[in-house]
């Protein structure tokens, strides 16, 4: 949906049709979205998805073939380096090769961005447990992702840009991270993430896109995603026989998988929910229940239907890596 | 508080460990060769050996002049051992400045910040430069102090000029990599390139010398136009000067260009 023109005040960054082919290779095939202004934003899909391309073209270290693209205010392809003092970004791949120390490296950053506050840096340092005084290029994965959070963070800028921000982090320190970007929100500051696993960006997030290959698969709120996703029900009743409760569950809008064990002189039931909780409440009500379990809906078995459904052969659930686990990309960069 | 030239200062003072070592490795050359100069060059034995020496040979290493001073000096330190080591730091800073840093993932950090392309070029190229002329300044005022020592026999406005002739030409090789570096992002395209001019330079000279057939080879050598007319004993060709430095002012100003006006990092 493209964004009417007129309503760019109020977003940080619209993005109209925008596509890029690299040679004869079309990456993004007009990608439209819009962030509102103090609002955190994710985007999340696999690998080669687009994610890194569409940030890249927003700081303008790519051009775009086609489409317009606005950042706070701003045309990014003219704007200049007074539009980038504005924005703090932290690349996908971070490489920092330098014999410096991080706290020489930042501090040369500082020299070509906005204003630090004084301590800052030191502040931002030690909240994410990173030694500054070490030589950047000794620096663990991990750690290197630190410096470039301070980095990204240090200006206090408008707008952040994080390419896999996560990526590399023990869970602790994304813990802290998440904090950080929540503060960064409540300072009035506008967020735009990636991640290919949407478990690191549905708690920071208030609204995510979905992007695969090269093209928005969709826009929802984490609550509308949550809405959507499946749940998993599991409960026993006494005094009930199995077909009794079947044919009742089966009753309910959304349920499915639906299994039923006969248990004692009742049944024990588990099932699946993918619509709203009261139609299966004012079921269960009637019933003699000894145990229930109502599980928090999985937003990833939820995204990864949607990029199976896209996929078409539902094959998206062995590709994807459900796990959270980080895989890491080297040399391409989508 | 901001410092002035923030790229240019970054560039320079992070690399001094490489200009201290080429520093190192100019300032031995310069006292292992010139001090034997009035045992070697000077001698009568060096003319009687070098009339023994084909010509072709006398000719490609240009020691037509060795047993006179400035000669010995044109041939060991600018025209050939300095000549490499300058060339090779020139090439290796003018590929590393844009390619270099781009291949390694750390152009992309940079540009996302309050920077123009073009300005990353001119103060990148500016520390080029200013390496550049603090090594060759060391080379001057190192050959000076040998002149008396080592009987040399060089006088200073010419081994000035030579000295301008010789950062001309090195630097050329240096913003030749950089360019070529700029265009494609390859730090490997930008040494090929940059070594390139630096070799070719030196054969199309050493060939160009032999005979009047092929002396056209000389036009197309950077080294033939700095050090064609023996700039230390008869003095420097401002002409050449001009051109080498007016290249090398051309090939930063079309690598500011070519990267503005390209993707970065793909």
């Amino acid at each position: 949906m493209p964004p009417a023109p007129g309503n760019t005040t109020s977003q940080a960054i619209t993005v109209g049709s925008l596509t890029k082919k690299f040679g004869h290779r079309e990456v993004l095939h007009g990608i439209s979205f819009g962030i509102e202004k103090g609002s955190v934003f994710g985007v999340i899909g696999p690998n080669g998805a687009g994610k890194t391309t569409v940030m890249r073209c927003l700081l303008d270290i790519i051009r775009p073939t086609s489409g317009t693209s606005t950042v706070l205010g701003e045309d990014p392809r003219t704007a200049g380096p007074s539009l980038r003092r504005r924005i703090g970004y932290l690349p996908g791949e971070l490489f920092l090769e330098g014999r410096i120390t991080g706290r020489k490296l930042l501090s040369h950053y500082a020299d070509i961005s906005g204003p630090v506050r004084p301590g800052r840096v030191d502040a931002l340092a030690e909240r994410l447990g990173l030694d500054l005084d070490r030589h950047t290029r000794k620096l663990s994965k991990g750690n290197k992702q630190k410096l470039g959070l301070v980095q990204a963070f240090m200006h206090d800028p408008e707008l952040l840009v994080l390419d896999e921000p996560t990526s590399g982090l023990d869970p602790l320190v994304q813990q802290e991270f998440l904090a950080m970007v929540r503060e960064a929100q409540a300072n009035g500051q506008t967020v735009f993430l990636s991640s290919h696993v949407l478990s690191e960006v549905q708690q920071a997030a208030d609204e995510v896109a979905i992007l695969r290959d090269g093209r928005i698969v969709t826009v929802a709120t984490v609550d509308s995603l949550r809405q959507g996703a499946v749940r998993h029900v599991r409960f026993t009743a006494n005094g009930i026989t199995a077909a009794d409760a079947g044919a009742l569950l089966a009753g309910v809008p959304g349920i499915g998988h639906l299994e039923v064990l006969p248990a004692g002189d009742g049944v024990e039931l588990s099932a699946t929910l993918g619509g709203a909780i009261q139609p299966l409440l004012r079921v269960l009500a009637g019933l003699e229940l000894t145990e229930l379990v109502l599980e928090e809906p999985d937003l990833e078995e939820s995204v990864l239907e949607l990029y199976g459904s896209i996929r078409g052969n539902g094959s998206g659930q062995t590709d994807a890596d459900g796990n959270g686990r980080r895989r890491r990309r080297r040399g391409h960069g989508t | 508080m901001k410092r002035p030239l923030p790229l240019f200062t970054r560039a320079f003072v992070d690399s001094w460990r490489s200009t201290l070592g080429w520093a190192a490795g100019l300032a031995a050359a310069i006292f292992i060769y010139l001090p034997l100069y009035p045992s070697i060059g000077g001698s009568p034995e060096m003319q009687g050996m070098m009339d023994a020496f084909p010509p072709e040979m006398i000719k490609a290493l240009n020691y037509d002049q060795i047993t006179s001073g400035p000669g010995y000096t044109q041939a060991t330190m600018f025209g050939l051992i300095g000549f490499m080591l300058m060339t090779i730091a020139s090439v290796a800073w003018g590929a590393a400045a844009v390619g270099g840093d781009e291949e390694s993932g750390q152009l992309e950090l940079t540009l996302a910040h309050g920077v123009t392309r073009t300005q990353v070029v001119l103060e990148r190229a500016l520390a080029i430069l200013a390496r550049v002329l603090l090594l060759v300044s060391l080379v001057f005022v190192l050959i000076l102090l040998l002149t008396d020592s080592a009987q040399l026999n060089i006088r200073p406005e010419n081994l000035l000029g030579a000295s301008l002739l010789f950062a001309g030409l090195t630097l050329l090789s240096g913003t030749t990599a950089l360019f070529v570096g700029a265009v494609t992002g390859r730090k490997t395209y930008g040494v090929a390139a940059g070594a390139g001019v630096g070799v070719l330079g030196y054969v199309f000279n050493a060939v160009g010398r032999q005979s009047q057939e092929v002396d056209w080879l000389l036009n197309l050598s950077p080294y033939s136009w700095a050090y064609g007319n023996n700039p230390l004993a008869n003095g420097a060709d401002w002409a050449a000067a001009g051109w080498l430095w007016g290249m090398s002012a051309a090939l930063v100003a079309l690598s500011a260009v070519a990267l503005s006006r390209r993707d970065v990092g793909t």
